[in-house]
């Protein structure tokens, strides 16, 4: 699976532009977070790896802005691993290990539309990544 | 065959680390063994059990005496890296507060983060004010320094090493942000801190060896117990530590700044204490484990002193992740480090192993019966419990013109919706009903506001009218745990009692 960061303009609030697609293509899209109001948002959407090539191209001739999303970044020199993230994470992305240490999966991780550990680290060592330079693996090839 | 001893002194111990022959055990350890082999094997193999701790303790600071200027002056407000220190001595003695925090970037940076920052070897900048005397006439300062330009640089930490501390939920509709980190809504985490089985006081719980001149790890150096911390509280297993060390020689790993969002900033203390095993009581007690250790699961949602308890809770339990209230899952996670604490025991008993680190016997021990009392308060403040009266209510199924009468006829401008069993649905106000006339709408679902904001009875009445400015409304039912209503507070009570 992969997952696309997709972000809406005002314009493009009012269309069904996410069932169109999941229509068209007949594509199962799993809708992670979405934060959107009439100003415009982003939605967290997971689609299977072999669609991510037709999907991003079809979001995009809509005007959407799609990103694969770098997450969250974790400061290993400053993580002490208290642990304080752990529990607040709502997608189980943060673990202990058997050796008391604090492990992200950022598989799992649904980064920027979530960031709830952010704000709880007492060590500042949680970062979300904002992802307006990221573009997809595919797209860049073709662009060089 | 002479009897077997059945206790050792801390000049063997000290003996046998001269020697390098000394059996020293973490604490992790010696509870495997003891679970393995007895106590009586233990007691006859160990000498030494080490401890270990690393949380937030907000109770630290340090001393630094920074040597006179030319020409002198006598501070009056100091600051470094923009953190305002105090200044309780002679003119050239400040102490750095772990929780002041930075007049440039509060709650990211504080005085924990400055002595991070001084025992890292890097540079602070300092600013001083003074009113000038004769004799330190000089009424500005400013400079850079490090650490090794510092006669004295000492942490002194009044209050650390909780025995056990509380596990802290939020049954509220909304996050708060605590000294137990952040909570978010109705018991979805749970927050707790102490390192529970590795716990110095708690591998020692009578203070048999733990006193005023005990040498620990303090903060990646060696330190001193110097007394009881404030707030010891032994009677109920609350006991601290009082602490001291010098640390130009402590370590950057072991105290570290930190920043709890909306609460402030603390310093993480790696604390460490050797426990002699000087008998087989002893090696008892430094078996316990954490389903042994037991604590209250305190609701912070109720901002007064005395919080409900929800439960009582092992250490193992909050170890594990996740722990039931009221029959609902709710995971769980640690503030202090668990794998920071197993590394003070272990550099601890690394050091004792090198012949680096020798045992004392205190010349005091901790007290076992102090109380931790309440503040004496000459001013009684009012709760909304003071000022509530009774909600008028009515029904998802009324129609808007009962309502309308309703409100005429008790002149009230709330209406609380409630369910048969008189628990909150929604709440209509005047408004919302004239609006409802001049649009032609006839259902009260069609009007009422169903996310309603709320109040508790215990509340000070304070933070209740806080929290109706904060959200532009003019009043708040108030609820009991189960959304039960008991009665409502309006902006009017506000006023006439706050005069505002």
């Amino acid at each position: 699976m992969v997952r696309l960061l997709l972000r809406f303009t005002e314009e493009q609030v009012p269309q069904p532009i996410a069932s169109q697609i999941i229509i068209e293509y007949k594509i199962p899209m799993a809708i992670l977070s979405a934060h959107i109001n009439s100003k415009g948002g982003e939605i967290l959407a997971e689609i299977p790896d072999e669609a991510q090539e037709k999907i991003i191209k079809a979001f995009r001739k809509r005007g959407v802005t799609v990103t694969v999303p770098k997450l969250i970044e974790v400061d290993a020199e400053k993580c002490f691993s208290c642990g304080s993230c752990v529990a607040l994470c709502p997608v189980e992305a943060i673990s202990i290990d058997k050796d008391s240490t604090v492990q992200f999966d950022k598989e799992k991780c649904v980064g920027s539309t979530c960031s709830v550990c952010v704000d709880a680290c007492p060590a500042r060592a949680i970062k979300s990544v904002k992802q307006n330079t990221e573009q997809p693996a595919s797209n860049r090839k073709k662009q060089s | 065959m002479s009897k077997p001893t059945k206790t050792r002194s801390v000049e063997e111990i000290n003996e046998k680390i001269r020697k390098g022959d000394v059996q020293v055990l973490t604490a992790d350890e010696m509870k495997k063994l003891v679970e393995s082999s007895g106590v009586e094997v233990a007691f006859k193999e160990v000498d030494v059990v080490t401890t270990g701790t690393f949380g937030a303790m907000c109770s630290s600071g340090a001393v630094v005496n920074l040597g006179h200027s030319d020409p002198p002056i006598k501070i009056e407000h100091a600051w470094m890296n923009d953190v305002e220190v105090c200044h309780p001595g002679a003119a050239v003695d400040l102490f750095i507060g772990a929780t002041n925090m930075s007049e440039k970037q509060p709650f990211e940076y504080g005085g924990g983060h400055v002595i991070q920052d001084l025992v890292s070897g890097k540079e602070v900048e300092l600013r001083a004010t003074a009113y000038g005397t004769d004799c330190y006439p000089r009424t500005q300062l400013k400079t850079t320094l490090t650490k090794d330009d510092l006669n004295q640089f000492y942490l002194l930490n009044f209050r650390n090493c909780y025995q056990r501390y509380n596990c802290a939920v939020n049954t509220s509709d909304e996050t708060i942000y605590t000294y137990m980190s952040k909570l978010l809504p109705r018991l979805r985490n749970a927050t707790f801190s102490g390192a529970g089985e590795l716990n110095p006081l708690m591998n020692d719980p009578d203070y048999e060896t733990i006193g005023m001149g005990t040498r620990i790890f303090l903060g990646g150096g060696q330190g001193y117990v110097i007394g009881e911390g404030t707030q010891h509280s032994p009677k109920n297993l609350n006991g601290t530590l009082m602490v001291k060390g010098n640390a130009k020689k402590m370590s950057p790993e072991f105290l570290q700044g930190a920043a709890f969002t909306r609460y402030g900033t603390s310093l993480y203390v790696g604390l460490g204490v050797p426990i002699p095993i000087l008998n087989e009581g002893l090696a008892k007690k430094t078996a316990i484990r954490d389903s042994e250790i037991i604590t209250d699961v305190v609701d912070y949602s109720v901002p007064r002193r005395d919080r409900p308890k929800l439960r009582q809770v092992s250490y193992k339990e909050l170890k594990s992740g996740s722990i039931t209230i009221n029959d609902k899952k709710v995971r769980v996670s640690s503030l202090s480090s668990i794998k920071m604490a197993k590394k003070v025991s272990q550099t601890l008993k690394s050091w004792i192993e090198e012949g680096t680190f020798f045992l004392t016997s205190p010349v005091e021990r901790l007290p076992l019966d102090s109380v931790f009392k309440p503040m004496r308060q000459t001013e009684e403040i009012p709760f909304v419990m003071s000022v509530m009266h009774p909600a008028v209510t009515c029904t998802e199924n009324e129609e808007i013109r009962a309502i309308a009468e309703r409100i005429v006829t008790k002149s009230v401008n709330h209406i609380v919706v409630v369910d048969d069993a008189g628990k909150l649905k929604g709440i209509v106000t005047s408004w919302d009903v004239t609006r409802a006339m001049a649009e032609g709408k006839k259902a009260l679902a069609d009007i009422e506001t169903r996310n309603v904001v709320t109040a508790q009875p215990e509340e000070p009445l304070e933070i209740a009218s806080k929290r109706m400015a904060q959200h532009s409304i003019s009043a708040l039912p108030v609820v009991d745990i189960e959304k039960k209503v008991l009665g409502i507070v309006t902006s009017e009570d506000v006023s006439k009692l706050l005069g505002r």
